[in-house]
């Protein structure tokens, strides 16, 4: 117990150093600027941050990276309640009650919340990050080929799911697309090359950067100059920095949705969206003033920036203790720390201790770096959303090209870039989500080898997937998943509970 | 339950046809993973354990993308009775689509052609340069003054192309196309 204070107390104290402040505070402001442009997305400024970063030492650039994602998703908060439309994906359900809040004059007041609330959110994250990761680590040691295995399968289907409510399947179909997309270039097992037609730059695979770059920020740059129409800006003078009362009185709120977007960060591949989401739908079931939902209810607006900031504390938990990714810009992250020599996954806390608790006290400082700037900057931040997306765009894609030339200085990874670019338009705009296909690009290698592995462990044999017991609990859920994706079979079990439940017996 | 209005009904008929296309493209990408798969080298002469051939697991991702395909198509046309390729291909003559293809002819020209053949600085300019100068003219809905919009688009590459060839080689020590 006390060896985790100590350890954590000097995760904080390792930032604490000129360097460290100095890549905090830029890095930080430029995730919240980043947040706050619509069109331009956490996930994509992580990628692109990762190759400015990748000659720093380790520590400094997972800094820089953590603080960017912290201040995107927080920033992204900022065009929902001023132009009602969300910076980030994450802030959809901000501009439901933080855009009427605005048109009643309270601009200024439902932005001190949403700073204060993501403030909170990460900080319930950060709890429930310091507590289960260490846990999770050590009962991670029990998995082999087989646990690892259902585990890459389970993280692609839970993530397709989960990430396309409405219609499972495509959520299926671009998992399926982002594995076989890893299973380009050499396998790691037997050292053959597959699916490289003879282009030698395929040999060793597609990288994760440049096609993330391509299909969260090329296919974001297409989607935003696509359309016509002009955004207007509503804003007032009103006080920014909330009052105690404000914070208190929707505790109940808060710890909830601190809670469900945890729970949302560890779902593999289920970001901050869902989170917050799903913390506005809880929020408005067990609400006094439901009735105000969605009018400009400031206990919405509480849930919603709750809810997606306690993702990121929560994405990182499976993130770090076994390279599952959390969210699609905690997928950039295992990417970035694959570069920089650091291995997540059940032995990082083992090997390097340490660096989980450097995680949550870069998680700690860009929270305050966030809450200073949210409730200090709102001037110089209306600003930023003033800029024409005519004069903002191509700069991102001047920047799209030089991030994924930069890292193995090859122009085949530009085409990378535009190829996820266009294919991840096209994918989008026919409502199949990205997370999914980034999990499947990331987790293809583990799902491959660990299911071949397996099969040469047990001399061919296929029941040791079934009969180990993680392996048979892991199973049994992909199975419920995918199963109750089927409409005719959630209906038949719908109807079964309806049979056997005192109300529904009519 | 909410109305549906006659706009969002035309989307989901667009949709539709949508889904039947892509589910036939991603039946026949399935199954020729598939085959590819089955053909693939097996490996005998190194001796490998027949259940650790690399085609394995791409056949099986295969296979299931198929499976997909297969359902994705037979919902789409089992739910699109009333839905017209008619209207599917009207989505290929909005303004959207004009604005959709200026931007990928820019970038393409970018990042294909001019990065690599001329300085890197240069190919930015005249990328930044254009990109502002056709949005804020031509493709606008309120198109600006030619000759303003050419000056501050002119302004704006200069500084773009010079700021990002500086910061990225002399800050980041990163190196250019």
């Amino acid at each position: 117990m006390f060896e985790g204070f100590t350890l954590l107390g000097a995760g904080i104290a390792h930032f604490m150093t000129p360097e460290g402040l100095f890549n905090l505070a830029w890095a930080s402001l430029l995730g919240v600027v980043i947040g706050a442009l619509p069109g331009l997305t956490a996930t994509m400024g992580v990628a692109l941050l990762v190759t400015l970063t990748y000659k720093m030492p380790p520590d400094q650039a997972i800094l820089c990276l953590m603080a960017l994602y912290v201040g995107a998703i927080y920033g992204g908060s900022r065009s929902a309640i001023l132009l009602a439309i969300p910076g980030t994906p994450a802030s959809a359900a901000t501009t439901l009650d933080g855009f009427p809040l605005a048109r009643a004059g309270k601009a200024g007041m439902a932005m001190g919340i949403a700073t204060t609330s993501s403030a909170l959110g990460t900080l319930v994250g950060i709890a429930f990050l310091s507590l289960i990761a260490p846990l999770l680590a050590e009962f991670a040691l029990r998995f082999g080929s087989y646990e690892f295995f259902w585990l890459a399968l389970f993280g692609v289907l839970i993530s397709g799911r989960l990430t396309a409510i409405d219609d499972p399947l495509k959520g299926y179909v671009a998992g399926l697309l982002g594995l076989l997309v890893a299973m380009i270039g050499m396998e790691g097992l037997h050292a053959y090359q597959r699916f490289t037609f003879g282009i030698s730059s395929l040999g060793s695979g597609v990288d994760l950067i440049p096609a993330m770059v391509g299909a969260f920020g090329f296919a974001e740059i297409l989607g935003v100059m696509k359309d016509r129409i002009t955004p207007k800006l509503v804003t007032s003078d009103d006080r920014v920095l909330p009052r105690l009362s404000d914070l208190t009185r929707y505790w109940r709120t808060t710890i909830r949705s601190g809670i469900i977007g945890t729970i949302a960060g560890i779902i593999p591949g289920v970001g901050e969206d869902i989170g917050s989401w799903a913390s506005y739908a809880a929020a408005r079931r067990k609400s006094k003033e439901a009735d105000q939902f969605g009018k400009g209810s400031v206990e919405g607006l509480v849930a919603a920036e709750t809810g997606n900031s306690a993702v990121i504390p929560g994405a990182m938990i499976p993130t770090l203790t076994l390279a599952l990714p959390g969210s699609a810009s905690a997928a950039v992250l295992i990417a970035a720390m694959f570069i920089h020599g650091i291995r997540p996954g059940p032995m990082l806390m083992q090997e390097n201790p340490q660096f989980l608790y450097q995680i949550v006290g870069i998680l700690l400082l860009s929270t305050i770096a966030i809450t200073i700037y949210g409730l200090s900057l709102t001037k110089l931040l209306v600003r930023v959303l003033l800029v024409p997306r005519e004069k903002l765009m191509p700069v991102v894609y001047v920047l799209c090209v030089v991030g994924s030339f930069a890292i193995t200085q090859r122009m085949f990874d530009v085409y990378v870039m535009v190829a996820f670019g266009l294919i991840g338009f096209v994918l989008r705009q026919m409502r199949y989500p990205m997370a999914p296909l980034v999990l499947g690009i990331i987790l293809g290698d583990l799902l491959d080898v660990n299911l071949r592995r397996g099969l040469l462990i047990s001399d061919g044999d296929v029941t040791p997937f079934f009969t180990r017991p993680i392996s048979a609990v892991l199973f049994a859920v992909i199975l419920i998943t995918v199963l109750m994706s089927m409409p005719a079979i959630n209906r038949g079990v719908a109807n079964v509970f309806k049979r056997f439940s005192p109300n529904g017996a009519n | 339950m909410s109305e549906v209005t006659p706009e969002e009904e035309l989307v989901e008929r667009r949709m539709n046809r949508a889904d039947l296309l892509t589910g036939i493209v991603f039946t026949v990408l399935g199954l020729a993973i598939a085959y590819w798969s089955w053909v693939m080298p097996r490996l005998e002469v190194r001796g490998i354990h027949p259940a650790t051939v690399p085609g394995l697991v791409p056949g099986l991702l295969g296979a299931a993308l198929a499976g997909c395909g297969i359902v994705l198509a037979w919902r789409a046309g089992a739910q699109g009775r009333d839905a017209r390729f008619t209207e599917f291909f009207a989505l290929f003559n909005q303004p959207e689509t004009g604005r959709f293809a200026i931007v990928v002819t820019l970038a393409l020209i970018y990042a294909l052609v001019l990065v690599g053949l001329i300085p890197f600085w240069l190919a930015t300019a005249l990328f930044v340069f254009s990109f502002i100068f056709i949005f804020e003219t031509w493709a606008s809905p309120t198109p600006k003054p030619l000759a303003r919009a050419a000056l501050w688009a002119l302004v704006q590459a200069v500084i773009v192309a010079g700021l990002v060839t500086v910061v990225f080689e002399d800050g980041f020590l990163v190196r250019l196309p």
